[in-house]
């Protein structure tokens, strides 16, 4: 009678200590669940931008905003302090063939910023072509922009009113492969860089770099008529004594960025 | 703030001192009497559970005398016991250190079921309670499952002492 009771009791307390503990979850000490992945987010979109014949007005038909735009350089002086840093004043995005290579007599670039093609999701679509004019270097020290970097790159100075695009003084890109970044939402580009610097002859080199993709959106200012803009940065690097500049007031690895920004006006 | 506050601390110290005492009890008998499971160890030591339970008392009056430290006058202790009752109630169980109460281990359960109650009170709330505030029985069977750790602790304690002091006294006389 006794062991009963007792049964009785305990089966009594267990009951209700079992209500409390399950009354009782709150399920707040729960961990909150992992995140999907650890990884970066990466979203690709599906918008594909082309030049066409970059006619003004043609919204399908997307210009580089050249204004906007910029190539620059950054490396360290002396190779061992801060950055020096500068700008080329006049580039482009053109496939500058052997036979294009000359003196144009013009005040702007003669060469239609229409060699590129970028599709956001179908990287292997994706290329550019671009160049840029070695003595139109511009680091703010007219005395150094038109002296020794002139000199110090094998090139030869400004002529006023003509776009110098012949061998000495152009350093080109061309890209071989254009592929996704699988670190983040960036993509990987290879490219081949063109330059002669104080050799000889042009040296090509296969580099890579990433290229970043600044999705399209739409601006309008006031009462004007409303358009798109997207852009792309370019980042990678060369060593300049592989192509034979001796300065030591630069270090060995150059740090090349492009920003272009494209709009559909 | 009222003392409703003060009164809610020292239920809740009672609570984790004393409430899991009859579940321990009754598993602990009932252990002890089940013919399948009878266990000579703890056959033999049932009579532990009052001394057990005695010394989470004596744990209960040392957590008192340090909140009354070092003011032990009767107007601090006017002051800082809101429940003078129910721990007047809870310190009558240091009197299971006594041969003639802990004789009757019924009287520590019914001493224990006191204190039980105030669990069984705070799942009644809970069921009028808006759904999902649930905090109250979750900090009460936070207090519950100390409470159960700390008489079985206590048991387990005074048990192993016996023994030891049964085989020092076995060693003695040998």
């Amino acid at each position: 009678m006794k062991l009963l009771s007792t049964k009785t009791l305990l089966i009594l307390l267990v009951l209700i200590s079992g209500y409390g503990y399950i009354a009782s979850c709150t399920r707040d000490n729960e961990l909150p669940p992992p995140p999907a992945t650890t990884g970066p987010i990466i979203n690709h979109g599906t918008n594909v931008h082309l030049p066409g014949s970059m006619t003004v007005g043609n919204s399908n038909e997307w210009k580089v905003d050249k204004a906007h735009s910029s190539v620059l350089w950054s490396t360290n002086y002396v190779g061992a302090a801060g950055l020096l840093t500068g700008r080329f004043n006049q580039f482009g995005v053109h496939d500058v063939t052997d036979a294009k290579m000359l003196n144009y007599v013009s005040a702007g670039q003669p060469l239609l910023d229409s060699s590129w093609a970028f599709y956001e999701n179908e990287p292997a679509k994706t290329y550019f072509n671009g160049y840029v004019q070695i003595n139109q270097s511009n680091t703010g020290e007219p005395g150094r922009d038109a002296g020794c970097n002139v000199s110090g790159m094998g090139t030869t100075a400004i002529v006023p009113g003509t776009q110098n695009l012949t061998v000495t003084n152009i350093a080109r890109i061309k890209t071989t492969e254009v592929k996704f970044d699988p670190a983040s939402n960036d993509y990987i580009v290879t490219v081949k860089f063109t330059w002669q610097g104080k050799l000889a002859a042009p040296l090509t080199q296969t580099i890579v770099g990433k290229l970043k993709y600044i999705p399209k959106a739409t601006v309008q200012f006031g009462t004007a008529a409303g358009y798109d803009v997207f852009g792309l940065q370019f980042k990678f690097q060369f060593n300049c004594r592989d192509f034979g500049i001796t300065s030591t007031s630069i270090s060995d690895k150059i740090e090349i960025e492009v920003n272009v920004n494209l709009n559909n006006k | 703030m009222d003392n409703s506050f003060f009164n809610y601390l020292q239920r809740i110290e009672l609570l984790a001192f004393f409430s899991g005492y009859p579940l321990i009890y009754t598993l602990i008998v009932f252990t002890a009497g089940n013919q399948r499971t009878k266990n000579n160890f703890i056959s033999k030591r049932i009579s532990l559970l009052p001394l057990g339970y005695a010394l989470v008392g004596t744990l209960y009056l040392g957590l008192q005398l340090k909140n009354l430290y070092p003011n032990y006058s009767v107007e601090n202790f006017k002051l800082t016991i809101q429940e003078p009752l129910l721990i007047t109630w809870a310190l009558l169980s240091i009197l299971f250190w006594l041969p003639f109460f802990s004789k009757k281990l019924v009287i520590s359960l019914i001493h224990s079921l006191v204190f039980f109650f105030f669990l069984l009170r705070d799942f009644f709330l809970q069921l009028s309670a808006k759904p999902g505030d649930r905090s109250m029985v979750r900090n009460s069977m936070k207090l519950y499952t100390d409470s159960l750790l700390l008489n079985l602790s206590a048991f387990v304690f005074i048990a192993l002492l016996a023994f030891l002091f049964s085989f020092y006294n076995k060693q003695s006389r040998a």
